[in-house]
């Protein structure tokens, strides 16, 4: 495994916790009313600081060469991946409550949670699509 | 010879004797064709199985290391069926 993957593993790993927990926040929110806003805040900044010093620890590969041009292809695709994934998210709730409920009313307090819904979304999109391009090779992307 | 695909009906067109040219070169071993072309073994590896297409700077950098043209290193094999 070299460096894109190894952050690629945990960035898709820290999404989908990120997700689980979001969703969890929600239904706590939803269903105990004193539930503290202070803990989610506490959560997100602890799950962030983790994220950057876990990743800050994977060192550049050794060797003279550790990025190239196929490297550069799968990192450009996985952009394109996580962007069209976000794209995707934007339709999704643009149209989903309109296909729902077209006479229903959304509070505007809502619109604040889809910058961290996109970011969640386009890290695991993008570390999948890294992930899925360079293989499920063993060591060092041998089969 | 390893062969990587390519999209629409002509599938698994480009074809490669890397594998075979390495061993016939003193038994190159894949880090060090890699270290002399200037990618990573990952890359020598994907491209070896088929599952990469070199870019053409990459394709004439392999085949100056081997000292031969690049169609002697690369063919393209028309697969498509009739």
């Amino acid at each position: 495994m070299n460096r894109q993957q190894k952050i690629a593993v945990t960035v898709l790993i820290v999404s989908l916790l990120g997700m689980f927990l979001g969703i969890t926040f929600i239904l706590m929110r939803r269903f105990v009313p004193d539930f503290p806003k202070t803990a989610i805040a506490f959560g997100s900044l602890v799950l962030a600081i983790g994220v950057i010093v876990f990743i800050s620890r994977f060192k550049k590969d050794k060797g003279a060469v550790t990025f190239d041009e196929r490297d550069k292809l799968i990192e450009k695709n996985a952009h394109l991946a996580g962007f069209g994934a976000v794209y995707l998210l934007v339709i999704l709730v643009s149209y989903l409550p309109i296909g729902i409920a077209p006479e229903a009313k959304i509070p505007t307090k809502w619109f604040p949670f889809l910058l961290p819904v996109a970011v969640l979304c386009q890290c695991f999109a993008q570390s999948l699509a890294t992930l899925i391009q360079y293989g499920r090779g063993g060591k060092d992307g041998e089969k | 010879m390893a062969k990587s695909e390519s999209s629409g009906e002509q599938s698994r067109t480009i074809i490669n004797n890397i594998r075979r040219l390495r061993f016939e070169n003193s038994e190159m071993t894949q880090q060090q064709l890699a270290e002399r072309v200037g990618v990573t073994r990952q890359t020598i590896i994907a491209i070896e199985a088929g599952k990469y297409s070199p870019s053409l700077t990459l394709a004439f950098k392999v085949a100056r290391t081997f000292d031969i043209s690049i169609e002697q290193v690369f063919q393209y094999e028309d697969a498509q069926k009739e």
